[in-house]
Order: structure tokens, then C-alpha cells, then sequence
């Protein structure tokens, strides 16, 4: 017997189905994503308020404290949404398509390479974006280390330091109020390059707009226009 | 019958023999004498500690007869000379001695050499080094009675200074007058008396505070009764302590006013923590000028660290980094190093903490009024080199009193700070320099891996065509 093939109109129906291998960003994700990019500039620019006071005067100290204070709030209980998500969907294969180091670093190079050169000569990039495989090696590892240790650190550093007396006895056990706000700073500084780089590398699609299209739809559109 | 030797007429002797002790009983009655106040009933003298009652009957009325006996030689003006060359007033003046808290009480109580032998004279005389040395000694017999006071005397400030050899620190008669002690009852507070004698820009200040102007409005603020503080309500009135040194000055104005924790957990973000760490009055003096004050603290014992006698290496550290600008951290270096060397070897935890204080002791005093409080942040939280915010590091003094020398501003904003004054952070008012610096090395790697990529792109895409082509 042989089976009809789907039609066109169909073919699209599915595409944009969250069934979809192209369905890459389900909602969860990105309420995560813009809720965290929002909220991560306000913390950037009111810690800034609060670090350069004799520079910028936009927001009193005390406005400036309490905003930072609330956004950190609402990012924190927003990164347990993405955590959440990730636990407990079959989505966290995302992370580690397949749990093999030289296949994993093998790829990174070939990416690396890629951002490198390759782009720039008009090659496809080497990862091939899927639903349960969304992220290339160098994004995977990146995404990790901030996701599972620089921001919980920022998280924790900040709580320290939003309420100093509750939390007196672990910030003696790290070396004083100190430590903790330097530590705060040192990472605070980081992601500002890490935003600027990262809000950049979202333009490196096959369009401009691709990988920001996606994060608002949900869907990879490359796939799509690959085939027209 | 008698005649009268002016108008002849008869005189009644007995008439007049009982007119004589009429008027003779009518004028003891409206001019009594010392001894006619005293009552026969036993009466306990005010601020005795032992409570002892003091028998004012037979016994009681002998001591007061010796004491006429003293009083009377020594109400004339005479002087003893004394092996420093001063001359030392032997005069007592009775009304002020009857009339004082001691005025029941026998000469001989305290001077008690004086009681148990012979009056010193020209052969068995006393030798007294200096009128200090006497008053100091003399402080003494203050104990046998008021014991209680006297040990919180000693663990004053005034006791240590004077156990440092200070003339000026008061010992009991200073304060209390040597025979004309006043009683608790005849006391006002209010005057400011006897510590505006020695402190008196101090209690200027105080006078013109919320503190000092309710007490002189009789105690009300905003038409509310309120018991204001006097000098001895802070500063107790014999255990004395300077209250800049430890917590004492935050329990000090909890004590009275108790809901601060509160009203300050409404508005101001780790208000715990800013109670912990700023002086009242840096916000409640509003006009007083600001400083980071910081001090060397024992983690061990829990006490800020004092100099003692034979910290000559310290104190030299101190006038150097007060003079030529020098580290605090060579300070708490050599201080850890000392302590090392002083528990042979034993690790000593040492490290440097931080207050923000006034400027001064009589800034320290000129509290506002509530209205009038800081509510900025600026002072602290901002680093403005134009306020130019003075840095000291305080010591305290073997003698208990606290001495602040000068540091580099910078010190809080060195690389070094992280460690060593791990204890204190004024988030933007110190920022670390290094991490400014790593900030804008940050951004500037933001801003160079976007144009940086971009440009190499467009100029390897220029080169492929140019090759097709």
C-alpha cells in the first residue's frame, strides 16, 4: 500500500505543531527568557545606579535599592520556572542530547570554528537545531555553567546582602559582608559582557531577527525556509 | 521686792524668771539650733548603701558635739602646706556641712587617722604630697559607706584614667564636694552639674538638643510628657564609660526608645545592620559632620582591641600612617604580629571593623529632633569625592578614653580591604577601585567581541567575493 503524501498545507500545519521538531522554545521557556532578559538589565542598570550614585542620578539610593531588591525577587522565582521545566520535562535532553565528551568537544570545535570563519564564507552552521537537541556544544556549556553556578551564586550573594543580619553566620563563614559584595560585583561585571555578547550572538542566525523570532514564536524558522 | 533701778517700781522676780524661759523656749523654737533639728527618731541617710540606720539619739548627739568641736577651729581660714609646694584649706565651712547629706555624720567617719590618735600638730604632723594626692586618698573612705558606688566608680573612665596618673579625671569629692555633699533630694539634674565643670561644650550641645530642650520645657516633647535624658541616663552617673566604645550607645538609646528596631525596619532596607554599625546620631545629628571609623576587633574576646602600656611598635604604626599617610593594613600587620608573639605563637584573630560615626563628642550630643533626621543615604552610599569623608582608625586608650588617627580615604576602596576589613562594606559609598576598573574592561569586551566579530566578517566576506571575482 502506499501512503499519500502529506500536502503541503499539512506538511505546514504540523511544522507549526507543538509536536513539532521545530517547536524549540515551548511557552514556559520563553515567559523564562523575556521575564530573565528584562529582569537582567534592570538589575544591571539599577546596580549601576547603586554602585555610581556620584554619576548616574536616576533613581534615589533607596529607589534604586528596593527595585534591584523586587527584580531579584521576581528573577529568582523565575529562574525556578526554568528549573522546574527542565526537571521535570523529557525537554532537558536539550542540555545533553548524548552524554559523550569527545563527540561533545569534537562538535565544540567544530563550532567554535564555525563562529570563527565559516559563518563569515556563508556555511551552514554544523549544529543542527532541534526541539530535543536545541543547543550547539559552546552554548550548552556556557548556558550551564551560568545557569547551574554563576547565577545561583549571584542569587545567593544577593539574598546575603538583602537582609545582612538574618544571614550573619554564612557571610562570616565566607569571609565577611566584604567577600560576599565583591563576589556580587565580580559577577555582576561578567554579565554585562555576557549580555552584550549574547544579545549580539542572537543576531547570528540566518537572518537577523531569526533567533529573536523564535524566542517570541517558539519555532525555528530556519527549517521552514529551508524548505521553500 | 526689787526695785527697778529705772522707774523705781517693784519687779516680780518670779514673773520674770518665767518670762525669761518663756522667751528663752519660744526662741529655741524659732531658731533652732543644729542640734535641736536633728530628730530623736533613728533616720536612714539617703544614698547609704548599707541602709544603716543612724542612731540619732544619745550617741548621735555626741558625735554632733565633737563635730561642733572640729567646726569650730576649722571654720577659721587655715592652710596646711603641702610637699608640692600648694596649700591645702583646712577651712570647713559649717553651714555647708551641717546642711549637706553629711551632716549628720561624724567628722572622725572619714577622716579617720584624724580620729584614731591625737589632732596632727607640729610634732606629729601628716605628710600630704599634693591636693590630688589627698583627694585620691581621701576617696577611700567614700567606700566604707557608699561601697556599691565606689566599685562602679572604679570600672569608669575616670577610675582608669586616674589609675593612669591623669590629675584632671574626678575622684569622689570632685564630683560630690568634699564636706558640703549634696543630698538626692536637693540634686537638679537639669543644671548639668558637676559634669558640665569639665565637660562643658559637651553639655552646650546637649542643652540645644531635643534631649536638653524638653528638659528644660520640663520634660515634654510635642506636648507629650517625656522623661527626658539628663547626663547620668546615658552615661551612668558612676560607672561612667565613654559611649562611643562597643554597643553601648545603640543599647543606650534603645533602651529608651524601644520601637526603633521597628520604625526603622519600615523604610530602611537592613535596618539591623545599619543600627549595628552607624551611630545614632549620624542621621539624628543632622548638621554633624561624618566619618568611617574603624577599629582594630578582637574576634576571640569580641571587643574592640585596646592599646596598652608597651605598644610602643603600634603607636608608632599609628603616627605614621597618620602622618605620611600609611596603611591601615600595616597597622592590623603589626598589631597581629604583636599578638603572635604575646600568645607564643597562638593564631590571634584580629581584624579591622568598621562604624560611621561623627566627627566629634559634641556632635554627639546635638541630637534633633525626629523631623529632622537623615533620611538620605548619600551621606554613606555615595562616593563623592567632594565630601572629602574622613577615615580614622580609634584605638582605645589603656586609660579607657579613645584616641582616632587619620587614614588614607582610599584604604577602603584598596584591593586589600576584601580581606582585611572583610567586616565592613558601605555598598557605593567605597567602591574597589579594581573592580571599577574590571567593569570597564568588561564592557569594553562587550562592546569589541560584537564590532570586533562583525567588522573581521565583513572583511573576510569582502576578500571571498573579491577572489570569485
Amino acid at each position: 500500500m502506499s501512503t499519500i503524501p502529506p500536502t503541503q498545507a499539512q506538511q505546514n500545519a504540523w511544522k507549526k505543531s507543538p509536536d513539532s521538531e521545530l517547536y524549540i522554545n515551548p511557552l514556559p521557556v520563553r515567559i523564562w527568557h523575556w521575564l530573565n532578559a528584562v529582569g537582567f538589565v534592570a538589575l544591571i542598570l539599577t546596580g549601576i545606579q547603586i554602585r555610581y550614585a556620584n554619576m548616574f542620578n536616576v533613581l534615589s539610593f533607596e529607589t534604586a535599592i528596593k527595585t534591584h531588591n523586587w527584580v531579584a525577587f521576581t528573577v529568582i522565582a523565575n529562574y525556578f520556572v526554568w528549573l522546574g521545566f527542565y526537571l521535570f520535562s523529557d525537554r532537558i535532553t536539550v542540555y545533553h542530547p548524548e552524554l559523550n565528551p569527545r563527540k561533545f568537544f569534537d562538535k565544540a570545535f567544530k563550532q567554535f570554528m564555525y563562529y570563527s570563519y565559516g559563518i563569515f564564507k556563508g556555511e551552514p552552521s554544523p549544529h543542527k537545531v532541534l526541539a530535543y537537541d536545541k543547543f550547539n556544544p559552546m552554548q550548552s556549556i556556557t548556558y550551564q555553567i551560568v545557569m547551574l553556578l554563576v547565577v545561583p551564586v549571584q542569587f545567593i550573594t544577593g539574598i546575603m546582602m538583602w537582609d545582612i543580619k538574618r544571614f550573619e553566620g554564612p557571610i562570616a563563614m565566607l569571609g565577611g559582608i566584604h567577600t560576599v559584595d565583591t563576589v556580587h560585583v565580580l559577577i555582576f561585571i561578567f554579565f554585562v559582557s555576557f549580555t552584550l555578547v549574547h544579545a549580539y550572538m542572537g543576531a547570528l542566525g540566518h537572518t537577523p531577527s531569526a533567533h529573536f523570532k523564535e524566542m517570541f514564536t517558539g519555532y525555528e524558522e530556519a527549517e521552514e525556509k529551508s524548505d521553500q | 521686792m526689787v526695785r527697778s533701778l529705772i522707774g523705781g517700781s517693784p519687779v516680780n522676780i518670779p514673773v520674770v524668771v518665767s518670762a525669761l524661759v518663756f522667751c528663752m523656749l519660744f526662741s529655741t523654737i524659732l531658731y533652732p539650733s543644729p542640734v535641736a533639728e536633728i530628730s530623736a527618731e533613728p533616720v536612714t541617710t539617703q544614698d547609704s548603701p548599707a541602709d544603716i540606720p543612724v542612731d540619732v539619739g544619745a550617741d548621735h548627739l555626741a558625735i554632733l558635739k565633737k563635730n561642733t568641736k572640729c567646726l569650730k577651729c576649722h571654720k577659721k581660714k587655715k592652710f596646711k602646706q603641702l610637699e608640692s609646694g600648694e596649700q591645702l584649706s583646712l577651712q570647713v565651712s559649717r553651714e555647708d556641712f551641717i546642711g549637706s547629706a553629711h551632716g549628720e555624720i561624724g567628722c572622725t567617719s572619714c577622716h579617720e587617722a584624724i580620729g584614731n590618735r591625737k589632732h596632727p600638730s607640729k610634732k606629729t604632723n601628716i605628710t600630704i604630697n599634693s591636693q590630688r594626692d589627698y583627694s585620691v586618698e581621701m576617696s577611700q573612705s567614700c567606700r566604707l559607706c557608699h561601697n556599691e558606688n565606689y566599685t562602679q566608680y572604679q570600672s569608669s573612665i575616670h577610675a582608669s584614667m586616674v589609675a593612669q596618673g591623669s590629675t584632671e579625671a574626678p575622684v569622689c569629692a570632685d564630683c560630690h564636694s568634699a564636706h558640703a555633699v549634696e543630698t538626692m533630694a536637693d540634686y537638679k539634674p537639669e543644671t548639668g552639674l558637676p559634669c558640665k565643670n569639665c565637660h562643658e561644650n559637651l553639655y552646650n550641645a546637649y542643652a540645644e538638643s531635643v534631649h536638653g530642650e524638653a528638659r528644660s520645657n520640663g520634660n515634654v516633647i510635642r506636648d507629650t510628657h517625656i522623661q527626658a535624658p539628663i547626663c547620668a541616663d546615658c552615661h551612668q552617673a558612676h560607672e561612667v564609660n565613654p559611649l562611643a566604645i562597643g554597643d553601648t550607645l545603640r543599647s543606650t538609646c534603645i533602651g529608651c526608645h524601644e520601637n526603633v528596631i521597628l520604625l526603622h525596619n519600615q523604610w530602611l532596607p537592613n535596618a539591623g545592620t545599619h543600627l549595628d554599625i552607624v551611630s545614632c546620631a549620624v542621621c539624628h545629628a543632622p548638621f554633624a559632620k561624618h566619618k568611617f571609623d574603624l577599629h582594630l576587633y578582637d574576634n576571640i574576646s569580641q571587643l574592640p582591641v585596646s592599646l596598652q602600656e608597651g605598644d610602643e611598635a603600634i603607636q608608632q604604626q599609628l603616627r605614621v600612617m597618620e602622618e605620611a599617610g600609611g596603611s591601615v593594613v600595616d597597622t592590623l600587620k603589626t598589631w597581629r604580629a604583636k599578638q603572635g608573639d604575646d600568645e607564643q605563637g597562638q593564631n590571634s584573630d584580629i581584624s579591622i571593623r568598621g562604624r560611621m560615626e561623627v566627627m566629634s563628642g559634641i556632635a554627639a550630643h546635638q541630637i534633633a529632633s525626629k523631623g529632622f533626621a537623615l533620611r538620605t543615604c548619600d551621606s554613606c552610599h555615595q562616593d563623592d569625592p567632594r565630601k572629602n569623608q574622613n577615615v580614622t582608625l580609634s584605638v582605645t586608650k589603656a586609660d579607657g578614653r579613645r584616641e582616632s588617627f587619620e587614614a588614607n580615604r582610599d584604604v577602603l576602596k584598596s584591593v586589600t580591604a576584601v580581606n582585611s576589613i572583610s567586616d565592613f562594606y558601605a555598598l557605593g559609598g567605597n567602591p574597589n577601585k579594581l573592580l571599577d576598573m574590571l567593569l570597564l574592561v568588561s564592557l569594553a569586551i562587550g562592546i569589541a567581541i560584537p564590532i570586533g566579530h562583525f567588522t573581521i566578517g565583513e572583511m573576510i566576506k569582502e576578500n571571498i567575493e573579491r577572489g570569485e571575482q
